[in-house]
C-alpha cells in the first residue's frame, strides 16, 4: 500500500478548521501568545480579528485568561507550542483549567520532535503523559488532516478540558472524506496475526510501513490508528491482544506515559500480553530536521520492523517454554 | 576602558561585523535560525567579549569568571559567532549549529565552552541568572559578575519580573541586565501585540538602577557596561535597557518580524551579505559555498525504507 502525503501541513488544517467552527459558534475564542503564524491561528486572527485574543510572550497568563472567559460561557482554544502548554504552564492548566472540567480546547503545536531545529526547549516529548495525567481532560492526536478536522469538530461539541496535538508536518493520508472521530475508539487499518503496531498521530504511517516489510518476510502485522489516547479503545486493545499475542506500540512522543504507557495500562490489567514500545527513550528531541530525527531516534519503518520481528521471537520462545 | 580609543572601537566593530557575516552563514547553512534577533544583540556582545567580561576562552570554568547569560536563547547564532570569534570555539563548530550533535537551535548549558545556560523557554533566563549572581555572594565571590541578556518580548513573562522582585530583594548588585530592545516580537510589533512601555520606570519601580542606551553604539554600550561594573555597587541590579533595531544592517530585516525566524536562500544570503558591505562600508566574502539543507520529512523516511 502506497500512502499518498497531504500537501497542506496539519497545522494549516488547524487554522482553517477553526474559522469553520468560528462561523458556526459564535461563542468560541482563540487566544495566542505570539505564535499565529507558526501555530496557523492567524487564519482565524483575520477573519475575526474581535474573537482573537493576543497574550504577549505570557503562557502563565495564556491559560488563565483562556480559563475564565471559559468561565463567562466561552468556549477558548489558547494555543502555543505543546512544550509552554505542557511544561511551562502546567499548573495553570491543572487548577484553572481540567480541575473545574472548563470548556478550554488546548491545541499544543510543533509536538514531539516536530519544533525540531527548535531543539529541546521547544520540542515535546511529554505532553501526551503530562495531560493524560490531569484529571478530565481527553487527549488526541490526530493521524491525517481529514481526521483533524473530525476531531476539531467532535471537540468543539465534547464539553470540558480537551487536549490535542498539532504539527507542520505534511501528515501521510489515512483517511478519506467522511472520516469520523470519536473519543475513545481507534481504528484497525490493517489485519494480522502474529504482531499488532499500534500507532497514534502521523506515526501510523510508520507503523503501517512497518507493516509493510514484514510482509515481504512472512509475518502477518495488524495495524492500529489510535488517536484518542484518553480515553483509548480498550475493546480493540483486547482483541488485537487476543489475535496477535504481541504489540508494539509507536508515536512521536517519550515512551513513558503515553500511547505506549496507556496501551500498557490494559493490557497488564486484562490481557497480559507482550508489549514493547517505541517512541524517545529517557533523554532528549535534539534540534536537527525531522527526517534527521526521525532516523536518529529509530522511528522508522525498518526499526521498528526489527522491534516487532524480535517481539514475535520472544513470543515464541516464550510459548514454548 | 572607560572610553574608546580609535583602535579599540575599530576592533569591536571588526567583531561585530564578522558576527554578522557568520549569522548569515550558519543560519543559512541550517535553513533555519533567528536573524532578527540576532543582528539587534551583535553590538552588545561584541563588546562584552572585548573586555568587558572578565573571561579566558583558555580557562572557561575559572570560578573566577563573570558570567554571561543569554535569555533570549533563540538568538544564539550571534553568540556562538561572538564565542568562535572569541577563541572559545572554532570557526568550524559554527557549521554543527542545528545539526545532530552540533550547537543547538537554543543554547543549552554544556553544549560549547562559554554556555553557562540551557535556553528557549522565554523568561526563564534572568532567575538563572539572579540564582548564579546569589550564589557567587554565597561563596564570598564578590569578583565575579552576572550578566543576562534578555529580549523585550521576553518582558511579557511574568517570570522576568519575579526575578527583577527578588534580584533587588537579595540586593544583587552583581547582576546587570541588558534588555536588547528591538520593539519587535514574533509575530509583530511590540506596541500591537503586548506592550512594556514605560520599561524604564518599571525597572525602576522594582529597585533596580537603570541606564539607557543605544544599542548599536560601541562607544555608548562601553561607557554604560563601565559604570555598570565599576561606579553602580550600591545594593541595587543594574538594568541597561540598550534601544535597539530587530534585523540591524539588513533593509529587508530592520524592524520586519517576518525575519524573526528565517533563513535566506543561498541567493538571498549573497544579497543579504552586500547589503551589509554595503552598510557598514566593508568588502568581505562568505567563507564558503552555502548550500540550503534539505528535509525530506515524514514522506522521505518512510518511502527510503520501502523501496
Amino acid at each position: 500500500m502506497k500512502l499518498a502525503y497531504a500537501k497542506k501541513p496539519l497545522r494549516e488544517i488547524f487554522g482553517e478548521t477553526l474559522v469553520e467552527l468560528g462561523a458556526l459558534h459564535p461563542q468560541l475564542l482563540v487566544l495566542d501568545a505570539d505564535l499565529n503564524t507558526s501555530s496557523r491561528t492567524v487564519l482565524f486572527k483575520q477573519k475575526y480579528p474581535a474573537r482573537f485574543i493576543q497574550t504577549g510572550i505570557a503562557e502563565a497568563n495564556l491559560f488563565g485568561l483562556a480559563a475564565g472567559l471559559a468561565a463567562q460561557g466561552y468556549v477558548t482554544f489558547p494555543s502555543t507550542f505543546a512544550a509552554f502548554a505542557a511544561r511551562k504552564a502546567l499548573d495553570q492548566v491543572y487548577v484553572n483549567i481540567a480541575y473545574p472540567k472548563l470548556d478550554v480546547k488546548i491545541a499544543g503545536s510543533y509536538c514531539g520532535m516536530t519544533a525540531t531545529e527548535c531543539g529541546p526547549s521547544h520540542n515535546c516529548a511529554e505532553d501526551l503523559a503530562v495531560m493524560r495525567s490531569l484529571p478530565h481532560v481527553k487527549v488526541c492526536d490526530p493521524g491525517d488532516n481529514r481526521e483533524l478536522r473530525a476531531m476539531m469538530h467532535t471537540i468543539m461539541a465534547t464539553p470540558g478540558p480537551i487536549y490535542f496535538r498539532v504539527s507542520k508536518v505534511n501528515a501521510p493520508e489515512l483517511f478519506a472524506d467522511g472520516h469520523e472521530f470519536a473519543f475513545g475508539r481507534g481504528h484497525l487499518l490493517r489485519e494480522g496475526s502474529d504482531v499488532a503496531l499500534i500507532g497514534t498521530g502521523f506515526m501510523t504511517a510508520v507503523a503501517l510501513g512497518a507493516a509493510e516489510l514484514l510482509d515481504r518476510e512472512g509475518i502477518s502485522a495488524a495495524v492500529a490508528h489510535m488517536p484518542s489516547i484518553k480515553p483509548i479503545d480498550e475493546e480493540l486493545i483486547g482483541k488485537l491482544a487476543r489475535q496477535t499475542g504481541a504489540l508494539v506500540t509507536i508515536e512521536n512522543h517519550r515512551i513513558y506515559g503515553g500511547l505506549g504507557g496507556a496501551v500498557a495500562e490494559v493490557t497488564a490489567r486484562d490481557y497480559p500480553v507482550h508489549v514493547d514500545a517505541m517512541g524517545l527513550g529517557d533523554t532528549v528531541f535534539e534540534a536537527a530536521p525531522l527526517q534527521d530525527l526521525l532516523r536518529h531516534y529509530e522511528l522508522t519503518p525498518r526499526a521498528l520492523a526489527a522491534r516487532a520481528r524480535a517481539l514475535t521471537q520472544r513470543k515464541r520462545r516464550a510459548s514454548a517454554a | 576602558m572607560k572610553h574608546l580609543s580609535p583602535g579599540q572601537q575599530r576592533v569591536i566593530a571588526d567583531k561585530a561585523f564578522g558576527v554578522r557575516r557568520l549569522c548569515l552563514e550558519l543560519i543559512t547553512a541550517a535553513g533555519w535560525g533567528h536573524i532578527g534577533g540576532s543582528f539587534s544583540e551583535v553590538e552588545l556582545l561584541a563588546c562584552l567579549y572585548s573586555g568587558i567580561l572578565r573571561i579566558d576562552p583558555k580557562k572557561p570554568d575559572d570560578p573566577r569568571r563573570d558570567r554571561f547569560i543569554l535569555s533570549k536563547a533563540h538568538a544564539s547564532p550571534a553568540l556562538y559567532a561572538t564565542l568562535a570569534l572569541s577563541g572559545f570555539i572554532p570557526v568550524e563548530r559554527l557549521f554543527t549549529y542545528c545539526r545532530l550533535d552540533g550547537l543547538d537551535g537554543h543554547t543549552q548549558r554544556g553544549q560549547c565552552p562559554g554556555i553557562e545556560y540551557s535556553g528557549g523557554s522565554l523568561g526563564t533566563g534572568l532567575s538563572y541568572a539572579a540564582g548564579i549572581a546569589l550564589g557567587l555572594r554565597l561563596a564570598d565571590n564578590f569578583a565575579s559578575r552576572v550578566y543576562c541578556l534578555i529580549g523585550d518580548g521576553e518582558c511579557n513573562e511574568g517570570q522576568i519580573w519575579e526575578a527583577a522582585m527578588s534580584a533587588a530583594q537579595y540586593r544583587l548588585d552583581n547582576l546587570i541586565t541588558i534588555v536588547d530592545y528591538n520593539k519587535v516580537m514574533a509575530k509583530g510589533k511590540m506596541s500591537d501585540l503586548m506592550a512594556i512601555d514605560p520599561l524604564r520606570d518599571k525597572f525602576a519601580a522594582f529597585g533596580w538602577t537603570v541606564i539607557e542606551i543605544d544599542g548599536h553604539d560601541l562607544a555608548e554600550i562601553c561607557l554604560a557596561f563601565h559604570r555598570a561594573k565599576y561606579l553602580e555597587m550600591n545594593g541595587r541590579p543594574i538594568a541597561v535597557i540598550a534601544h535597539t533595531v530587530k534585523g540591524r544592517g539588513l533593509p529587508e530585516a530592520e524592524f520586519n518580524y517576518q525575519w524573526h525566524t528565517h533563513a535566506p536562500s543561498p541567493v538571498q544570503a549573497k544579497a543579504f551579505l552586500a547589503d551589509l558591505n554595503r552598510t557598514y562600508g566593508r568588502n568581505e566574502k562568505f567563507s564558503r559555498q552555502l548550500v540550503a539543507p534539505q528535509d525530506g520529512g515524514l514522506e522521505a523516511v518512510v518511502t527510503a525504507d520501502l523501496k
